[in-house]
């Protein structure tokens, strides 16, 4: 029931720092964590928590036509541990599919209240303004996708005549002796799969882009990978893409296990690039 | 939440968004920016393309031999390939454990975790 934070905003005024439970009688060191920047009409369900052990409850900063979602976070406990993390992307995807947001990185921390609404939100307001409108009934899906590793393997060694020969001659050989063999073996993979990694993108990329508004590759994070990439989707094409996806996945059949994630905050669309300059 | 889309997010797809994702804040807050310890950052370690290749190597020849795959368990394999090299796959799989213990038991209060509503917005247009 929404009878909650935005009463806040006046009455947080130089407090934030000091803010925080006396009887944990630590005096620990406070600060405002900052998870995105939304429109200024927005409100949050009651109860809604964020990072920090026990998780800290969220609230709205405002100024002028914008709102940033806080909370109070203690500065002398590390961030990071896997409840953190979860519960700052929880809030800005839930936050995403219904609303514009701009997510910050994981990590964001000013002195205060005071400081999210005239450095930050203030400072920057027609800048965050803009964005937020092109954001608007949109947010982000991510599609990866991992080989198969037998699979693939084999795809390779039928494709590379000279990858076969190699694992023949390492077949009974010691393996001390064989590094430079070995190295030469993988090194033909590897080359292998990059290539397939070209084609299968473009096979991804043609297969979503009448349903997807921009892309960011990501890069791979690990050797199987097959396909990582952001879309920027229009809510409305959503059902669209996911059914694209799904043929996709059928047309790569047991090579690739694919995942569409979403919908998500546009991570990969803030930033250093203007979100869907072409909307 | 919000219709209960497509699959969930793992942690390693949430590592890969929002470290590496999103506005910097340092881009807009300097004055009152405040530092704090992040445990996550070292996580991700980027594999060399020597471990890669032996690491394909030994893959192929493990499928060769696919019919009798348990010939010897996996950290055997490990320390004969030797040395140093594998270091670095080491750690990432230490630290993997590592936040996969810190995970355990959150599945669990998720449900409870639904995020930021938006009931009032939609208004206007």
């Amino acid at each position: 029931m929404p009878a909650q934070t935005r009463a806040k905003k006046n009455q947080d005024k130089g407090t934030a720092q000091k803010r925080g439970k006396e009887d944990q009688g630590k005096g620990a060191q406070q600060a405002v964590y900052v998870y995105g920047i939304l429109p200024g009409d927005i409100e949050l369900e009651d109860g809604t928590t964020g990072v920090g052990d026990p998780p800290a409850e969220v609230r709205v900063v405002r100024s002028g036509d914008l709102a940033a979602l806080v909370s109070d976070v203690d500065l002398d406990k590390p961030l990071g541990r896997p409840e953190d993390l979860y519960a700052h992307e929880e809030l800005l995807d839930a936050t995403a599919a219904g609303v514009p947001v701009l997510p910050l990185r994981f990590g964001a921390v000013v002195a205060s209240d005071e400081a999210v609404a005239e450095e930050l939100l203030g400072a920057h307001g027609d800048e965050f303004a803009a964005a937020l409108e092109q954001l608007e009934g949109h947010a982000e899906y991510v599609v990866k996708g991992r080989y198969v590793e037998d699979t693939v393997l084999r795809e390779v060694l039928d494709e590379n005549p000279e990858a076969g020969e190699l694992r023949d001659q390492l077949k009974d050989a010691d393996e001390d002796a064989t590094r430079e063999l070995r190295m030469q073996l993988g090194e033909i993979v590897s080359n292998s799969i990059d290539a397939k990694r070209e084609q299968d993108l473009q096979a991804l990329d043609d297969a979503v882009s009448d349903h997807v508004e921009a892309s960011v590759v990501r890069s791979p994070t690990d050797d199987m990978e097959a396909v990582h990439v952001a879309f920027l989707v229009d809510l409305d094409s959503a059902d669209a893409l996911e059914q694209a996806v799904d043929e996709l996945a059928r047309d790569w059949g047991d090579r690739i296990e694919v995942r569409l994630m979403g919908p998500m905050a546009a991570y990969d669309f803030v930033g250093t690039t203007t979100p869907a300059q072409d909307i | 939440m919000s219709g209960g889309r497509p699959q969930p997010s793992g942690l390693a797809d949430v590592i890969d968004t929002i470290l590496d994702k999103g506005l910097v804040l340092d881009a807009y807050v300097r004055v009152s920016l405040v530092g704090i310890e992040l445990l996550t950052i070292d996580a991700r370690v980027v594999v060399a393309s020597v471990d890669t290749y032996l690491r394909f190597a030994e893959a192929v020849n493990r499928l060769d031999i696919s019919h009798d795959k348990e010939t010897l368990p996996d950290l055997v394999g490990d320390l004969e390939e030797g040395g140093a090299k594998h270091k670095t796959k080491g750690a990432l799989e230490a630290a993997g454990d590592k936040l996969r213990e810190f995970a355990g038991g959150t599945e669990d209060d998720e449900e409870q975790r639904s995020g930021a509503g938006s009931r009032s917005r939609r208004g206007g247009d």
